[in-house]
């Protein structure tokens, strides 16, 4: 394969995220508004619901779980929407040769797009709460990075594996379902037993969301060995991901 | 009419490539319980060399290898055995449809399209007025691509790859755009290339485009090149035909 322009891949990668943003929104009344309207949505029936079971209610409850909700949404979109892109857009595929990557990575770069212009909505309302210190930033900053990468790299993996077997695309979806619970969104990790906190070292969100709340509305942020066994997880499924399309995306053509 | 120029700007190195035939996708469980697969050799251990500006009328029966051998050399088909080496930018007419989105407008999908197609967007920018001029898409430019009608795509299609500046263009012979006043234009624009130093490899099943436009023929069977030379081959592939 012949090396191309650097330039050419950015600005490929640019173009397919416009397309991504482009078409999402054609045809629909309140557009970009759904994306905030969907978030909200699920905040106004958890905080609801939620604080019926558990007694000791975190502060600013509604802003806790929206800094989540926001989140959780870019990364389960991303992801359910990259695993079985290369599979829909098969067309580009067989029409020419140009790094297969820029189709998952443009789905994940349109979200992020979409999930800081919402996030810059919900900033309006954090202002008045009063709860954003200098160290919000660095914190809300570190958050997103680690989402980010985490997303870029598990939508390599799934994508990639999803050309060879269907099943990944249903095996993501399942997985997401159960995912939600094992992520501190609609409580915090103060409330989870010692004997059980392994499965959040597991669980790479688990930093990046309490980072994000920490710099929303002052909660704790995550400890160092949270912190570490995270930052390790997503180093390790974004070497995976980049591994196996790499290798895959020779032959994606044979699949489709 | 031989090349002065001998730059060569295509190496097939022992190609072969096998296909794994699936009768259904595999799902995860099949894959790790039966290993074993049944495997068809698509191409076997071809080598050629191709020479800029060199006009290559590649011929053979269904299932010979032909559009293998196009994938491979466009990039999008990985060889399994063997190496692939070209000099410049490779562009296929085979499927003009493909790579456009049905909720952009025209001319939003040329710039995908010929990003695609591995060009700048500076150089889009340049040549996005001869783009539209030649689709004859006039006043459709704004609108979306699922207003157009089949004929017009292509023709977008055509337009965009022809623009592209291809140094090797991959064509079919069965290339048919729109009504016949787009036939004509895009027919004519073929011409120009054939003309012009462009390496051009065409696939085809008609003997008299080959002998009226290319000045080597490679015959394929069953994967393998069995003749490799001038319009002679033609003869010896098909006796039947005459010219």
């Amino acid at each position: 394969m012949k090396p191309r322009g650097v330039r050419h891949v950015w600005e490929l990668l640019w173009g397919m995220t416009e397309k991504e943003l482009r078409a999402r929104y054609k045809h629909t009344i309140f557009g970009f508004l759904w994306l905030v309207a969907n978030p909200a949505l699920q905040m106004l029936i958890i905080g609801f619901v939620f604080p019926l079971f558990v007694q000791n209610p975190i502060d600013h409850y509604n802003y806790y779980l929206f800094t989540g909700l926001l989140a959780w949404n870019f990364f389960s979109l991303s992801l359910s929407k990259a695993t079985p892109s290369i599979v829909f857009e098969r067309n580009l595929i067989k029409k020419s040769i140009f790094p297969r990557f820029v189709i998952p990575c443009s789905i994940t770069l349109s979200n992020a797009i979409n999930y800081i212009a919402a996030f810059f909505l919900f900033l309006i309302p954090i202002i008045f709460l009063h709860t954003l210190t200098p160290a919000s930033l660095i914190y809300f900053m570190s958050g997103l990075m680690m989402i980010f990468i985490f997303t870029i790299g598990a939508s390599l993996l799934t994508s990639a594996l999803n050309v060879k077997f269907r099943d990944v695309n249903f095996f993501v979806q399942a997985i997401l379902l159960i995912w939600f619970y094992a992520t501190p969104i609609v409580y915090s990790l103060s409330q989870i037993p010692p004997r059980l906190m392994w499965i959040w070292h597991f669980n790479p969100l688990t930093s990046a969301i309490q980072l994000m709340q920490a710099a929303v509305v002052g909660s704790a942020p995550p400890g160092s060995s949270m912190l570490t066994a995270n930052i390790v997880t997503i180093a390790l499924v974004t070497a995976i991901g980049v591994i196996v399309f790499n290798r895959e995306s020779r032959y994606f053509d044979d699949w489709l | 009419m031989m090349h002065r120029n001998p730059q060569i700007v295509l190496r097939l190195t022992h190609i072969s490539k096998k296909y794994e035939i699936h009768h259904e996708k595999p799902t995860l469980v099949e894959k790790f319980v039966k290993r074993k697969n049944e495997t068809f050799w698509a191409l076997n251990d071809i080598n050629i060399t191709v020479h800029k500006g060199e006009k290559i009328g590649i011929i053979g029966r269904n299932g010979s290898g032909k559009t293998t051998i196009l994938k491979i050399i466009a990039g999008i088909s990985t060889p399994t055995n063997g190496v692939v080496q070209t000099v410049g930018r490779v562009v296929s007419l085979i499927d003009l449809a493909a790579g456009f989105h049905a909720e952009l407008t025209g001319y939003q999908n040329i710039y995908l399209n010929g990003m695609l197609l591995g060009m700048l967007r500076g150089e889009i920018d340049e040549k996005i007025k001869d783009i539209i001029a030649f689709a004859d898409l006039k006043q459709f430019i704004d609108a979306p691509l699922f207003t157009y009608s089949n004929g017009m795509t292509l023709r977008l299609g055509f337009a965009i790859a022809v623009h592209a500046n291809p140094d090797i263009l991959l064509l079919d012979e069965n290339l048919s755009a729109g009504d016949n006043n787009f036939q004509q234009k895009s027919r004519n624009k073929l011409k120009e290339f054939f003309k012009q130093e462009k390496t051009i490899i065409v696939v085809t099943h008609n003997l008299d485009f080959v002998a009226s436009t290319c000045t080597r023929v490679i015959h394929l069977r069953r994967g393998t090149v069995i003749h490799d030379g001038g319009l002679e081959v033609l003869k010896a592939y098909d006796p039947a035909w005459k010219k």
